[in-house]
Parts: C-alpha cells; structure tokens; sequence
C-alpha cells in the first residue's frame, strides 16, 4: 500500500522569496546557555534550492544551529538571515517561509490529520485551509487516515505527517532535524522519496542526521559540526561516500582535540 | 486583524476539539470541585453557620482548585510532542497564543461552573436563581481573572520540572485580591444587596482583571521563547 504512494510536490510552487539573496545567510553565529558555549562562531550562506546535510556527533549544536535558523531561540552574538529576513527579528513572512521537521512531530494526539494540518494551515493564514490540508495529507499517502486520531499512529506515518504539516503553507526552506530518527528500514525509504520530491521542488533544505547514506544520497553541501563549530564544509560531489566515515571521524576527532 | 482573529479562534477550536474527544479536562474538574464541596458541607455544621456567610469561600475555593486543575492541564496538552513549538514556529502573534489559551481555559471554567452552580444551590441550600444576574456577573469577573493570570503562569511553570507544584505555588498569592473580591461579593448577593451597593469590590476586580490581562500581554512574548 505505502510502496505505491506516488508523490506530487511538484505540482506546488514555494513561496520562494523574490529578491537575490542567499536562502540562509550565516555569519559568526555564536549561542550561550550559561557557562556552556553551544554555537561557537558559526558561518555559511546556502543559495536557494540548495540541499546541506549536516552531521556531527550528539552535543555539536546541530539542533540548537536549527533553532536559530527558526527563531525558536536567540542567539547570542551573529547575523542569522532566512529567505532575507534576519532571524532576531522574526518577521512574520520569514516564518511563512520556513517549515521544520524535526524528531518531534508538533501534532496533537488526539486529533486527526486533517483537524492538526488544518488547524496549522489556519495559523499559517492559508486560504481555504480545509483543502489545502487534505491536498497535502494526499500527497503524504494519508489520505485513508484523514479523520483518525493521531495516536494511533506509527512512527512512519507520524513523520510523514509531519511533512504535511511543514509544507501545508508552501515554505521556500526546510529544516529537518534527524528526520530519520526511529523510523524502521521502510518508512525511511518513503521518507527519503518524500524529500527528495521536495527537493527536485527547488526548496532550500538544511538536514541534520547521524545516518551517512541517507545524509549523503540527496544533499549538495555536506557540513560536519563538532564542539559548536563547523568542522568541515564541502560539496557533496567532492565526497567519497565509500570513505565519509573514515573523514567523519577524523574530522570530529580532530575538532575535539583543538 | 482577521487573521489574528482566525489564528484565536484555531486556538480555541483546537482545545475544544480535543476536550470534546477525550473529556479529560471537564470531567477531572467537575468532580475535584464537586469534592472539594463535599468535604466541606461535612465539616461546617450549616445549622450553626449561616450558609450565605461560609457557602461563598466555599464556592470559590471549589472554582480555584478544580481550575488549577484544568490550568495545569492547558499548557501540557501544548508540551506533548512539542506543540507549543509548531505554534511558536507560525507567523502568530504570542499574544494570540495567550488570549487563545485564556480564552479556551475561560469557557472550559465556565462550563464547569454552570454544572458546578446547582450543586452549590443544593449542598447548601441557598436560593440562586433570584439572584442569577448579579452572581454570573461575579462569577465572569472572577472568573475571568482567574483564567488571564492562570494561563500566564501556566505556561510559566510548563517549562519547570515542578510544574504541578509551582502553579498554584505562583497563582494562589496573585489571585487573593479577585478571590476576597469574589467571595465578599458573591456574599453580599447571597443577602440580597445589588451590585450598585458594592462598586468597590467590582471595581477592584475589574481592575486586577486588567492588570493580570495587559501583564500577561506585556510578558507572554518573554515567556514563551526558552
């Protein structure tokens, strides 16, 4: 049933901003939480339909780089822009622009998919939110499950909502953090193919994952952080995907000793 | 305006929905209020007392209690599987967030009372319907500040891991002005007097309503970024 899912995100255009600047904008990005340095000088620009996968070992600042980047959290010192806003002053149309997936799904349990992805897409203020809803559960392959309760669901079929909710309002950029967490060998699969439509949808997408293959099939930048700084910056095709374990370790092995 | 308006009015439909599917939040009030009235027409002896004197206090502290209840559980319901962070990560406003919350923690108080009122009439056998006017106008008020200050500090205290405990912790000392406020007057209706003879006390009210209202507008934005 899931295998036959045919994914359509094409057929939507993102809201893609209309100026020339850079998607995400990094420059000196520094994050405090007391005495512990979570960001320690952060810096990179993505241009618009770019892909990065970011790696690093627990505890790097992956998440907290992915806060910022959403205005759930301030940094302490840096320039962060989205789709051109800076993300301190969390303009109103930089959050239309962003979705985030993350290894929580932000929806509510004991409503169904179409009661969460409406409720979002209302909070989005899309218009007609009730189809535009159903619209987007279709293209997750969910529509047999539109009015049970969330609970009830796999942790597959979760994460594909969790698409649904992210893209209900057309955002131009994705943030997903370990998107691949907890899913069994097929949802990851479906998962995957879900991306990569909305990559091929020229949506700027910043991954992190501690899985290397998937990480690595999709991306055009590879990124690894480690002790709050970016350790290593490349583009994919400059990868062995073959030897990326090996430059994982060395690198973070090499930023932990500096 | 209109998609502020629509960003509340998710917010509201959404915690009705959701109570309308598990019951959770009405049921567990209702009943904790309506023990807390139960213990308390066991021990005053009503023959002794008068029921128009001690039937106020209890009243209040029954909506108190069973709100802190219902309080506790508003801002949870936001913490499961990072709710709160899919709103905040939406082009809205904290302050629709806030007045959402309030809103939706209002009526589910409301509704508890209307069911809660006939109890109270009964237990303590004190004539409520001569006096409905003024009462549910005591009942709103209070109500009303009770719901504005306890959605604030509820979503304070949902990011503490002593959240159950810190809340009434932070909300009982706040709330002692709107609670004297509304047992006195609530009293005072019980005997007979109109509202026009106890301004003061009305107006105190209305004032700590305001007061909890623009705090809470003035502070949501602080609070609920981490």
């Amino acid at each position: 049933m899931e295998s036959s899912i045919t994914f359509q995100f094409l057929m939507t255009e993102p809201n893609l901003p209309l100026d020339s600047s850079p998607a995400i904008q990094v420059q000196g990005i520094r994050k405090h939480f007391g005495h512990l340095e979570a960001l320690r000088g952060i810096d990179f620009e993505l241009k618009k339909g770019d892909f990065l996968s970011l790696f690093g070992p627990n505890g790097a600042g992956k998440t907290t780089l992915i806060r910022i980047l959403s205005a759930l959290t301030r940094p302490s010192s840096g320039i962060a822009r989205v789709a051109g806003y800076d993300v301190i002053e969390a303009d109103p149309n930089m959050r239309r622009e962003i979705g985030v997936i993350s290894h929580a799904s932000f929806l509510y349990a004991d409503l169904s998919p179409l009661e969460n992805i409406r409720f979002y897409a209302t909070l989005y203020g899309v218009e007609q939110a009730e189809e535009r809803a159903i619209e987007v559960i279709e293209e997750v392959g969910l529509k047999a499950r539109l009015h049970d309760r969330v609970r009830t669901f796999s942790r597959g079929m979760l994460q594909r909502l969790s698409i649904a909710r992210a893209i209900v309002h057309n955002p131009s950029i994705l943030f997903l953090d370990e998107p691949y967490t907890g899913l069994d060998h097929h949802a990851s699969g479906i998962l995957k193919e879900q991306l990569q439509a909305l990559h091929t949808d020229q949506r700027t997408i910043l991954m992190t994952t501690h899985d290397f293959s998937r990480g690595l099939e999709m991306c055009d930048r590879v990124a690894i952080m480690a002790r709050g700084k970016l350790a290593l910056w490349e583009s994919a095709d400059q990868i062995d995907p073959a030897d990326f374990e090996r430059l994982y370790l060395e690198t973070v092995e090499q930023a932990q000793r500096g | 305006m209109s998609v502020y308006l629509n960003q509340v009015k998710a917010i509201v439909w959404k915690d009705f929905v959701t109570e309308l599917k598990t019951r959770e939040l009405f049921s567990s009030m209702f009943v904790f209020a309506l023990l807390v009235m139960l213990i308390f027409i066991f021990s005053i002896n009503l023959s002794i007392v008068s029921a128009n004197e001690v039937g106020p206090g209890v009243l209040w502290v029954a909506i108190l209690f069973a709100g802190t209840l219902g309080l506790n559980r508003s801002f949870m319901l936001e913490k499961e599987n990072g709710c709160l962070q899919g709103m905040m990560l939406a082009p809205v406003d904290r302050s629709a967030i806030f007045f959402g919350k309030m809103l939706s923690n209002l009526a589910f108080l409301l509704i508890m009372e209307t069911f809660l009122l006939p109890v109270f009439m009964i237990f303590f056998n004190v004539d409520l319907v001569s006096h409905l006017g003024p009462l549910v106008g005591v009942i709103l008020m209070g109500t009303l500040g009770f719901s504005a200050l306890g959605t604030l500090l509820s979503s304070l205290s949902s990011n503490l891991k002593t959240r159950e405990i810190m809340l009434p912790i932070l909300l009982y000392p706040l709330m002692v002005p709107v609670a004297i406020g509304a047992v006195r007057l609530t009293g005072q209706i019980l005997d007979g007097k109109s509202l026009a003879d106890m301004m003061n006390w009305v107006g105190l009210i209305l004032c700590f309503d305001i007061i909890f209202i623009s705090a809470s507008i003035m502070t949501i934005d602080h609070i609920l970024e981490e």
